[in-house]
């Protein structure tokens, strides 16, 4: 007997407003969103600039979270990392 | 493998692992814990847990991934600690709407456009840094993992033990709350 291919059904999210399209600017940047609710996503950013403005400047946030470097490790704490460790793991 | 070689008692072994891996750990507990003396206490008890714990590790998951929930778990509990004494409210770097759902303040500033006109990049690092502080031990935590280890939502929510869905939540909340920070120290409503 032929197995019945079940299809899930999304329901897309409502964008009509810019609280609504926030709460889904992580799942955009993703690709996370439905197609159907990316698509009414982008229509909103078409007609409102203050949500292409906030989407800009939380993408800018995401690069200089990334951005941020580390020192390497002191190389006197290394040793006396390594001395603890000597004198704890006998 | 060495590990294996660590859990028969095999001190150079030992010493090797701690070779390979202490820049790592190092780096890693610092941008959690944010100082170099906490971060050094988190990689004395990390690298003494591989030590006494090397028996546990069944070798199901790679040891890298192992070690890094040793160092996570280990930084967590310094920044606990000392998030007990201050507790900062995100709120008000927030998004905030009207009753109709649009932006409350209007125009939205797209700074991004000149940014670099009126802060110095290590100017930047400060502010996003000092943010880092003001959020909790476990949104601290998935920023670092997703922005700056790129690891990925699954990946985060095995490390801390959080559903998937918590880790956006958290993820989402977090940077809101930064580029709020970024955003009115620039001048503008962070709204």
């Amino acid at each position: 007997m032929a197995k019945k291919v079940q299809i899930r059904r999304v329901n897309p999210k409502k964008v009509d407003t810019c609280k609504q399209a926030t709460a889904l600017i992580l799942d955009y940047l993703t690709g996370e969103l439905d197609p159907k609710t990316a698509r009414l996503f982008e229509e909103h950013l078409m007609v409102c600039p203050d949500c292409v403005s906030f989407l800009n400047s939380y993408k800018e946030t995401i690069k200089f979270t990334r951005s941020l470097s580390y020192e390497d490790i002191p190389s006197e704490m290394k040793k006396r990392i390594r001395r603890f460790l000597r004198d704890n793991i006998r | 493998m060495l590990i294996q070689r660590v859990k028969a008692g095999d001190q150079k072994a030992f010493e090797a692992i701690f070779n390979h891996y202490v820049s790592r750990v190092y780096r890693q507990a610092f941008k959690l814990v944010g100082n170099e003396a906490d971060a050094e206490d988190v990689v004395q008890e990390v690298f003494l847990l591989v030590y006494r714990k090397a028996k546990s590790f069944l070798g199901k998951s790679e040891f890298s991934t192992w070690l890094y929930r040793l160092t996570a778990n280990a930084a967590l509990t310094k920044l606990r600690q000392r998030k007990k004494e201050k507790e900062v409210s995100l709120d008000e770097y927030f998004p905030k709407f009207r009753k109709d759902g649009h932006h409350l303040v209007r125009p939205v500033v797209d700074w991004t456009q000149d940014i670099d006109k009126f802060v110095a990049i290590k100017e930047y690092s400060q502010i996003i840094t000092e943010a880092m502080e003001q959020l909790s031990p476990t949104d601290k935590a998935v920023v670092m993992m997703s922005d700056m280890e790129e690891m990925s939502n699954p990946e985060i929510s095995e490390t801390l033990g959080i559903s998937v869905q918590a880790v956006k939540a958290r993820l989402h909340r977090a940077r809101l709350s930064l580029r709020g920070r970024l955003t009115s120290h620039l001048g503008y409503s962070p709204t």
